[in-house]
C-alpha cells in the first residue's frame, strides 16, 4: 500500500511539474507580453524595458523558470494587477470560500444522491426507480445559469425569504449559502444519483446477492452488508470528480450570487488579464484536479482490494 | 469710478450682480440661470435664492433637508476599484469612497448650484481672471494637522504638473503654459511640455488663496467639484501617494476597511474633530457585487443593501415591483460618444467622420437604446440642460450623404471599422448595436468589440474608435475644456483645432449667459462640423434605495453626498 501511495505521489508531482512548465511557457515566454499585461497595453517601450529589467526578465528562460517555480512553491506568485496586493492575499481566502461552498454542496449531494441511487437501483424498473431517474435527468439537464435565475426569481423576488447575493460581507452566513448550494445540488445530484443507481442495479444482479437472498438473510442485511460496499466503488470516483468540479468549475454560480470564491476570482483574473493571478489560479486548479484524482485512486484500492496491486 | 457693491452683510459682491438681477427681472434669463451665475460669482446659495425670490415675488425658499435623526448604517452596492490618487481618478465610484474621507473646496448640489465647502467664500475679479478663495478656518486633517492655504496650493501644483497625470490639467488650462522643450520627436516636430504658469496660484495668507489665470474662466468653482479635485493633504505624495493605504482627509468619515473588489467601510470620525455639522450615518459601507448588473438588484430585493449605485434602464420595472423601494431619477447631461481619433486612419479624413455622423437617426436611437428616457443628442456634446446650450439646426439622418462622403474619401464600396465598447454598460451596447445597423445602411460595417469593464478603461483614450461614457457636468464649457481642447489629457479624439480653442476661450470667458450662449453657437458648430464624435443620446439616470433611506437625492453625476442621509 505504501509503495502504491508513494508511486501515486510521484506521478502527481511529475504532472504538476509538467503543467507548471507548460503554464510558464504559454504565459511568460513572450516577456514583452508580460510587461504589457502588467503595465497596460499602451505603456511606453521604455517603461516596459525598465520593468522587465528590474524583475529579471532578461535572464535565461530556465533560470527564470526555476526562480518562478521556487517562488510559487513558497506561495509567492507576485502582485495582482487588479487587486493591488500580493496574489496569495486574495487567492487563499477565495479558495477557502469555495471550499466552504463545495463542502456544503457535498454534504447535501452525497447522502441525497447515494440514498436516491440505492433506492432506485435496488428495484430496477419500479415506479420509485422511474420517478427518481426522470427527476435526475430533468434537473441535471437544466444548466446552472438558468436554474439560478429561476430559483432566485422564486425565493428572492417572489417569496422574499432568502438573500439574493452571497457576498458574506457581514461575515460568514449560512443563510447566504442556501441559494448557491441549492443551484449546485440541483445540477449535480442527478448525475451522481444515476451513477449510483447504475452501479447498484448491476450489483443486485450478481450471483453473490442472489445467494445471500436465497440463504435467507434479511433484505436489509443483504443491501447494507453485501450490495452497498461493492456498489459504492463507481460513485466514489464520480464524487471525487465532483470535488474537482466544485473547486474550479462553479464560476457561473459564484458570479451570479456575487460569492467571493475561487471561480469568480478566476473569471475576474482572466477578464482583467491579471497574469500572475491567472498563473496562481491555474496552478491551484491543477493541483486540486491531480490531488482529488490521487485521493480517488487511494480510496478505490481501499474499497476494492482487487485493484490494489494492479 | 463705480462705487464698490456690497451685499446686506457688507461683503463685496461682483460688479455683474446688479445686471444679473435686472436680467432676471426682465425675464431675459431664467431663475436657474440666475442662481447658477450668482453663486458662481461668490454670492452664497442662501442669498442667491433670496434675491431670486425677492425679484420674482416669492418668499425666500431655500431648499432644506428635513429634520435629522441620528445614527444608522448605510449599505450600498457599488463596484470597488483601486483608490490610489484622487487626482488621477477616472471613475466616479472611486471618488464616492474617497468623497467621504476627503473634501472639495466647493460643492455642487443635486440642484446644480455650487456652494461653499472647504472654501468659505470666493470672489472673482470683473475680468474673471483673478479668483480669490477664502478658506474655512478651524478645519483639521484626520492626522491632526491644520488645513490651510499650503494644502490648496500643493493640490493645484500637483494637478497642473503633467507628471501627475491628472485630468485636472485640462480643467485648469488657464493656469498652464505650453513650453517648447527645444527637443524634437522622430518626425521632427517640436516636443512641447505643459507647465504651470509661474504665479498662477498664490498664497495670500494662511487661509486665502488666489488664482491668477491666463484667460478668463467662469467655471472655476464648478471645476473645483469635478470628481478628481478632492483636496489631499500637503504631504500626500511624500507619505506614499496612496489614499487607500494612508487615508488622511478633512472629511467626516475615516476609512476602516478597503478591499478592491470586495468592500469599503467608512466609519464616522469623532464629530468634535470634524469642522462641519455632525453627519447622521454612523457607518457607510460599499459592497462590490462583481460585474453582474443583476446581483446588486437581487441584494436590494433581499435587504442585503439599502441602496444601489446605479440602475440600468432595463431594471426599472423590476424595482417598481419590489415593495418598499424608491426609484430615484435625475435628468442629466450624461452621455456616451462614439469618438474617432482624428490622427488615426481612416479617421484622418474628415469626410469619413462626417459619414459616420450622418448615418445616425438620434430620435430612434434614444428609443431603441434607452426606452426614450432622456433627450436626443446632437453630436456636439453640449446638453439642452446646460445653461449656455445653443440650439443648432437639427442634423437629420442622411444615408445618401454618408455614401457620397465615403465615396469622396476613397471608399466607394463602403468601409470596415472596429469600435471598442465597455461590456459593463448594457445601454451602451444596445446603442452601439442600433448604430451599427444605421451605419450598415451606408456601407459602414462596424465590428463591435466588447471588452470587460476594467480592460476597456485601460484603453478608452488609446483606441482609434471607441464608445466612451461621459458623465454629467454642470456647465457645457467644462466638458469642452476637458475633452476637446487641444492637448489636454482627456482629449481622447486627439482633436486639435486652434479655431475651436479660440472660440472656446471666448465662450469660457463670458459671464453673461445669453452672450455665452451666442458664443457657444460657434463652439458647437465647429465641433459638430469637424465630426469628431457621433453622439448616442442624453440619458436620465436612475438608482434605487429602500424607503428607510431618508434625505437621499440622486446627484446627476452619482456623487454620493451623504451627510444628511439617515436610516429611519
Amino acid at each position: 500500500m505504501l509503495v502504491f501511495v508513494v508511486r501515486r505521489l510521484g506521478t502527481m508531482v511529475l504532472t504538476m511539474v509538467v503543467v507548471s512548465i507548460l503554464l510558464f511557457l504559454v504565459l511568460e515566454i513572450n516577456v514583452e507580453g508580460v510587461a504589457v499585461k502588467v503595465l497596460g497595453p499602451y505603456s511606453s517601450e521604455e517603461q516596459r524595458n525598465l520593468w522587465l529589467d528590474r524583475n529579471g526578465y532578461f535572464d535565461p528562460l530556465h533560470e527564470r523558470y526555476v526562480r518562478w517555480l521556487g517562488n510559487a512553491l513558497v506561495g509567492d506568485f507576485g502582485d495582482s494587477v487588479r487587486f493591488r496586493v500580493p496574489v496569495s492575499q486574495v487567492l487563499w481566502p477565495r479558495l477557502g470560500n469555495t471550499g466552504i461552498l463545495a463542502l456544503a454542496t457535498m454534504m447535501v449531494v452525497i447522502p441525497l444522491s447515494l440514498g436516491l441511487g440505492v433506492l432506485a437501483g435496488m428495484r430496477e424498473g419500479s415506479k420509485l426507480d422511474r420517478s427518481i431517474s426522470i427527476t435526475s435527468i430533468v434537473t441535471t439537464s437544466v444548466p446552472e445559469f438558468a436554474s439560478a435565475v429561476l430559483i432566485s426569481a422564486v425565493f428572492v423576488f417572489w417569496l422574499g425569504i432568502l438573500p439574493g447575493t452571497s457576498s458574506m460581507t457581514d461575515g460568514f452566513s449560512i443563510v447566504q449559502l442556501i441559494l448557491p448550494v441549492m443551484v449546485l445540488v440541483l445540477y449535480d445530484f442527478g448525475y451522481v444519483t444515476r451513477m449510483t443507481r447504475a452501479s447498484m442495479a448491476e450489483v443486485m444482479t450478481t450471483h453473490y446477492i442472489r445467494t445471500a437472498v436465497l440463504k435467507g438473510l434479511p433484505y436489509k442485511t443483504v443491501i447494507v452488508r453485501h450490495a452497498l460496499r461493492n456498489a459504492l466503488i463507481a460513485p466514489f470516483t464520480v464524487i471525487m470528480l465532483q470535488i474537482n468540479w466544485l473547486l474550479s468549475g462553479v464560476i457561473v454560480v459564484e458570479f451570479f450570487f456575487a460569492y467571493k470564491g475561487f471561480g469568480a476570482l478566476l473569471l475576474e483574473a482572466s477578464l482583467n488579464q491579471d497574469i500572475f493571478l491567472i498563473e496562481a489560479c491555474a496552478m491551484v486548479a491543477v493541483f486540486v484536479a491531480v490531488g482529488t484524482q490521487m485521493l480517488a485512486d487511494v480510496g478505490y484500492t481501499y474499497l476494492n482490494p482487487r485493484i490494489r496491486f494492479a | 469710478m463705480t462705487k464698490e457693491l456690497k451685499d446686506e452683510s457688507g461683503k463685496r459682491v461682483h460688479s455683474y450682480i446688479p445686471e444679473l438681477c435686472e436680467q432676471l427681472r426682465q425675464k431675459k434669463i431664467g431663475r436657474r440661470d440666475f442662481l447658477y451665475t450668482a453663486t458662481m460669482l461668490g454670492v452664497s446659495a442662501g442669498a442667491a435664492y433670496a434675491m431670486a425670490g425677492k425679484i420674482m415675488g416669492q418668499g425666500a425658499v431655500v431648499p432644506k433637508a428635513a429634520a435629522q435623526g441620528k445614527g444608522g448604517n448605510l449599505r450600498c452596492g457599488m463596484r470597488l476599484q483601486e483608490m490610489t490618487d484622487p487626482a488621477t481618478f477616472d471613475w466616479v465610484p472611486k471618488s464616492n469612497v474617497a468623497r467621504q474621507i476627503t473634501e472639495y473646496l466647493v460643492r455642487t448640489g443635486a440642484d446644480n448650484i455650487t456652494r461653499p465647502y472647504l472654501a468659505e467664500s470666493w470672489e472673482a475679479s470683473d475680468d474673471l481672471k483673478t479668483w480669490t478663495f477664502k478658506l474655512r478656518k478651524g478645519v483639521k486633517w484626520s492626522n491632526g494637522d491644520d488645513f490651510g492655504a499650503d494644502d490648496v496650493v500643493y493640490n493645484f501644483e500637483r494637478w497642473t504638473d503633467p507628471a501627475t497625470g491628472s485630468s485636472n490639467i485640462g480643467l485648469f488650462a488657464a493656469m498652464v503654459d505650453t513650453i517648447d522643450t527645444g527637443k524634437k520627436d522622430d518626425n521632427g516636430k517640436a516636443i512641447m511640455e505643459k507647465r504651470m504658469t509661474s504665479g498662477a496660484v498664490e498664497k495670500i495668507d494662511d487661509h486665502t488663496v488666489r488664482l491668477n489665470l491666463n484667460s478668463a474662466v467662469l467655471s472655476i468653482p464648478e471645476n473645483l467639484y469635478n470628481y478628481p479635485t478632492a483636496i489631499v493633504h500637503r504631504r500626500f505624495s511624500e507619505e506614499g501617494g496612496d489614499l487607500s493605504k494612508n487615508p488622511v482627509g478633512t472629511g467626516p468619515y475615516r476609512l476602516a476597511k478597503f478591499a478592491v473588489g470586495e468592500e469599503a467601510v467608512l466609519v464616522k470620525r469623532d464629530p468634535r474633530e470634524y469642522w462641519g455639522e455632525e453627519v447622521s450615518l454612523d457607518q457607510i459601507r460599499y459592497i462590490d457585487f462583481g460585474d453582474d448588473a443583476s446581483a446588486p438588484v437581487a441584494a436590494l430585493a433581499s435587504n442585503q443593501v439599502d441602496m444601489v449605485y446605479e440602475l440600468q434602464v432595463s431594471q426599472i420595472d423590476v424595482i417598481k415591483r419590489i415593495p418598499g423601494m424608491v426609484l430615484h431619477q435625475a435628468v442629466t447631461a450624461q452621455t456616451a460618444v462614439a469618438r474617432m481619433q482624428v490622427d488615426q486612419e481612416p479617421f484622418t479624413d474628415r469626410k469619413v467622420r462626417q459619414a459616420v455622423q450622418a448615418c445616425i437617426d438620434h430620435d430612434s436611437l434614444l428609443e431603441l437604446a434607452y426606452r426614450g428616457f432622456g433627450a436626443p443628442a446632437e453630436d456636439h456634446h453640449v446638453s439642452p440642460i446646460h445653461p449656455e446650450y445653443f440650439k443648432l439646426p437639427e442634423q437629420k439622418q442622411d444615408i445618401a450623404k454618408a455614401k457620397a462622403l465615403l465615396a469622396e474619401a476613397g471608399h466607394p464600396n463602403g468601409i470596415q471599422l472596429k469600435i471598442d465598447l465597455n461590456a459593463n454598460v448594457a445601454w451602451e451596447i444596445a446603442a452601439a448595436q442600433a448604430m451599427r445597423e444605421m451605419w450598415l445602411k451606408a456601407g459602414i460595417d462596424v465590428q463591435l468589440n466588447v471588452l470587460p469593464g476594467a480592460q476597456f478603461w485601460g484603453i478608452w483614450d488609446k483606441t482609434p474608435f471607441g464608445l466612451t461614457s461621459w458623465t454629467h457636468r454642470p456647465l457645457g464649457v467644462m466638458v469642452m475644456n476637458l475633452a476637446y481642447r487641444s492637448g489636454v489629457p482627456w482629449n481622447e479624439s486627439h482633436y486639435d483645432s486652434a479655431e475651436f480653442d479660440a472660440a472656446l476661450d471666448d465662450a469660457s470667458g463670458t459671464l453673461d449667459v445669453n452672450e455665452r450662449r451666442k458664443k457657444m453657437e460657434k463652439v458647437q458648430s465647429i465641433l459638430r462640423g469637424d465630426a469628431v464624435i457621433s453622439q448616442t443620446l442624453w440619458r436620465s439616470v436612475f438608482n434605487a434605495a429602500h424607503e428607510r433611506v431618508k434625505n437621499y437625492q440622486t446627484h446627476p453625476t452619482f456623487y454620493h453626498q451623504l451627510d444628511k442621509v439617515r436610516i429611519a
